[in-house]
């Protein structure tokens, strides 16, 4: 297991430095000039030559690719180029926000999405059945940004539950477990559905089992059955995709961060973007690969602890 | 951790917790704005409106704008008490207030501080605004609370360029030197409030600064809130949540905040002026019939009234209308036949079809659709790459378009426009570029002209004529102004009669509260 662990974090370096090296180009390749959007559309270009200067987008890009990769070795990337604030203390600061959105938002999935697609699946081709697949499909298709402005108009506005902004001072956690609700839903709702359907098909295999019929021919009580010999085998392709979809909701928490007003990493790489802020994404992008990363890693751990007969080699 | 621990339990809590907050006497004001998060705070490198205003709060220039006012005409003192000038208008003296303290206990600002301020505007190296201030050639304190401003030929906007407005606030030295670039983000200045909290991609708390020289501000705190989403800051408004919001800049916007009940709705001035500039050095749009014909194949007055009357009006010139110095130059109304024949005459009876590169900002890229359909009417074909906004805005500095739809307003005074729209020297892709798209260089001769021109009325003459030589050259075709638009709780008081302000946002003053 040791082994396993070492090799996949050697491999984990070798993902780093590829990201590191690919979004470093990227956003060079990408018109736009971080010394335009400091000084504004009035500057003369004399001025914006020497805030380029300044910036340092005055050297050629190999010295500017080595100084970065020289910094990031030191985990030391340097300063917002648009605001002058060290990216890794933004980047602290947002963060756990969107960790704590996506752990919510998977936790609440997860006991929502289960349930529903093995009961989905147990009751197949049965009403119950229908009406699962049905609003899975809807959570699938609904778009974040509508279900969000729905949730706002009815749990804000008409009934005044929760705020309209999920972020500011919390002084209690009943106000933070508040501001945090809302949002947490919009982004459980859709992952809720994936996992339906995930953990629908699954508890399917597995329901055609010989082993399932044999303990339903020994009289093993239904219930006992689908909890002690199918959920817990039809569970590693959830936690699969589960693992993979951290990753997902990460990014695409955009949205929910952009209209419930939360801060998150999503919404710093779409400022960061549109300022082509290059330090700031670089940052980010060291730390959404970790992520991932680490994520990956946890997930096949978590294999072994839901079937022991899986060996790491 | 505690939070995180927290998150994962809060389904079972949360319908324990869903209790409005109560309602006390208002002395904090909450400002929705429209940005993503902060950019700098340091006025000198301000350069986005939601920066701008929060500046505005903090910093206080030599003179100001009247509050709640967005015109050239009538400065009031604000750290200078007084000032004089020679009769050639190239010294000017100004007396500062005394007493006058930098927040946080960074002393009284004095000469020096001012000196320093100018000097670092004035230096594109620490400054966006450097190209305002050129023409001044030395800056230098005469006594503890007097500066001497000398100018190497008279401008019309001595008083502007110091006043409340890009580079013109005064920064207190002993902060900016200490801080360095940490400035940007704990601001040190002499306003009315005080740089208080920063939360990345949520607000800016600024508190009272209790030793203001006009006064203690009536309200404790103004919190800027960043909501990009305009549902959300809507809703936000709607709920209470916040008092202030920079508007969707659209007349239905302004129309359903008008009718919400406590609410104030407003459209500011300045307007902004859109219109399509013509790159008057390349093919076909060399040929001045060309681009009268397209000038006279858009019509104004229909996209005017498509995009509402309460929150735009149509453009009477090159300039703002609200320019001092702009002229109504009776632009013709459209007229297809004439802008065929036009056509015909300069060779291309059946039209032509044109690249452009186009904005995907939505208020841009309707414009352009309507350009478009404008346009074809005459068998003029406009290709339009579009880009997202910040790749246009190199681009077009680049001198990659040919035609380039723009809104903008400037300081207001017919001067600052023409010369950075206008002028030879402004042309884009040169090293004085700035945004003079349309190469124009029919009115070099009148804008430098009335720079220097003591005469008022002489002056404004220049100004007339520059703006109708530039029509008469169709560097472009000037379409329709757009308000700013902003709403407040009828319970707020501002303090002033607002009908405009430079910073593109209702000032917070002292003075500015909440009714009982």
């Amino acid at each position: 297991m040791q082994t396993y662990i070492i090799k996949r974090l050697l491999l984990a370096g070798i993902t780093l430095l590829a990201v590191l090296t690919l979004i470093f180009f990227i956003v060079r390749i990408v018109p736009g000039d971080p010394a335009r959007v400091v000084l504004g559309e009035q500057a003369t270009m004399e001025a914006i030559e020497a805030m380029r200067a300044r910036l340092g987008l005055d050297q050629p890009l190999w010295v500017q690719y080595a100084r970065f990769l020289r910094g990031a070795l030191s985990f030391d990337v340097g300063t917002s180029m648009v605001t002058g604030a060290p990216v890794l203390k933004v980047i602290g600061e947002v963060l756990p926000s969107t960790l704590e959105l996506s752990a919510a938002a998977m936790v609440l999935g997860c006991i929502l999405g289960i349930p529903l697609g093995i009961w989905s699946a147990v009751r197949r081709n049965r009403i119950t059945d229908y009406v699962i697949r049905v609003a899975s499909l809807l959570g699938l298709s609904f778009p974040a940004f509508v279900s969000a402005i729905l949730l706002l108009l009815a749990f804000a506005i008409s009934l005044r539950w929760f705020p309209v902004m999920s972020s500011g001072n919390s002084t209690t956690v009943a106000d933070h477990l508040r501001q945090l609700a809302l949002p947490a839903i919009n982004l459980a709702l859709i992952f809720a559905a994936y996992i339906t359907r995930v953990s629908r098909s699954a508890m399917l295999e597995i329901l055609r089992e010989d082993y399932m019929r044999t303990a339903v021919a020994k009289g093993v009580p239904p219930l006992v059955v689908i909890w002690r010999h199918g959920v817990r085998n039809a569970l590693i392709p959830v936690v699969t995709v589960t693992g993979l979809y951290l990753g997902i909701l990460i990014g695409n928490s955009v949205l929910t961060e952009i209209v419930f007003n939360r801060p998150g990493l999503g919404k710093l790489i779409v400022g960061s973007l549109a300022q082509r802020d290059y330090t700031m994404l670089q940052g980010l992008m060291v730390v959404y690969t970790m992520i991932v990363v680490v994520v990956s890693l946890a997930t096949d751990l978590a294999y072994g602890f839901i079937d022991p007969r899986i060996r790491y080699e | 951790m505690r939070k995180l621990v927290a998150s994962l339990a809060f389904i079972g809590f949360v319908g324990l917790a869903v209790a409005p907050a109560a309602h006390a006497q208002k002395t904090v004001l909450t400002v929705g704005v429209a940005t993503p998060d902060v950019g700098r705070l340091d006025p000198h490198v301000a350069t986005s409106n939601a920066d701008r205003g929060i500046v505005a709060g903090i910093f206080n220039g030599l003179t100001r704008f009247k509050p709640g006012q967005a015109t050239f005409e009538g400065f009031e003192p604000d750290l200078a008490e007084s000032w004089t000038s020679n009769d050639a208008k190239t010294e000017w003296v100004f007396k500062l207030r005394k007493g006058v303290q930098c927040h946080r206990d960074y002393g009284e600002l004095t000469a020096d501080d001012v000196v320093y301020s100018i000097q670092r505007a004035a230096d594109p190296k620490r400054s966006g605004f450097s190209a305002d201030l050129a023409p001044i050639s030395s800056v230098e304190a005469v006594d503890r609370y007097t500066v001497k401003v000398t100018l190497k030929n008279p401008v019309p906007s001595l008083l502007g360029l110091v006043s409340n407005y890009t580079g013109g606030f005064v920064v207190c030295k002993k902060a900016a030197e200490e801080m360095g670039q940490a400035f940007a983000r704990r601001p040190i200045g002499t306003g009315p409030f005080m740089f208080e909290e920063y939360k990345p991609q949520q607000f800016v708390k600024l508190v009272a600064n209790k030793k203001y020289f006009r006064g203690e501000p009536k309200l404790e705190a103004v919190v800027y809130r960043y909501i990009p989403s305009d549902a959300s800051r809507d809703l936000a408004f709607e709920s209470g949540e916040i008092d202030m919001l920079f508007g969707k800049q659209d007349e239905p916007w302004l129309t359903r905040m008008r009718k919400l009940p406590g609410t104030v709705a407003f459209a500011i001035e300045p307007a902004e002026l859109n219109w399509l500039n013509f790159n008057i050095t390349v093919k076909p749009l060399d040929d001045v019939r060309v681009r009268r014909a397209m000038m006279l194949a858009i019509d104004r007055d229909g996209i005017t009234k498509f995009r509402g009357s309460n929150a735009n009006r149509v453009a009477v010139s090159v300039i703002p209308s609200s320019d001092y110095g702009a002229v109504d130059l009776k632009l013709p109304p459209v007229d297809i036949a004439k802008a065929k024949a036009l056509l015909a005459e300069a060779g291309y009876p059946n039209g032509f079809t044109i690249k452009m590169i186009g904005s995907t900002n939505p208020t841009m890229a309707t414009s352009v659709q309507m350009y478009q359909a404008g346009l074809s009417k005459i068998g003029v074909k406009l290709d339009v790459q579009p880009v997202d906004n910040p790749t246009f805005h190199v681009q077009i500095r680049k001198d990659l378009s040919p035609l380039v739809p723009y809104q903008a307003a400037r300081f207001p005074i017919a001067d600052a426009f023409l010369t950075q729209f206008y002028l030879s020297s402004s042309t884009v892709g040169t090293p004085t570029g700035v945004t003079n798209f349309s190469h124009c260089n029919a009115a070099d001769k009148e804008i430098i002209a009335a720079r220097s021109e003591l005469d008022p009325a002489r002056q404004k003459a220049l100004w007339a004529e520059a703006q109708r030589k530039i029509f008469d050259a169709v560097c472009g075709a000037p379409i329709y102004e757009s308000f700013v638009l902003w709403a407040h709780k009828d319970s707020l008081v501002l303090g002033y009669d607002l009908k405009g302000s430079m910073n593109l946002g209702p000032p917070i003053l002292e003075t500015t509260h909440f009714k009982k």
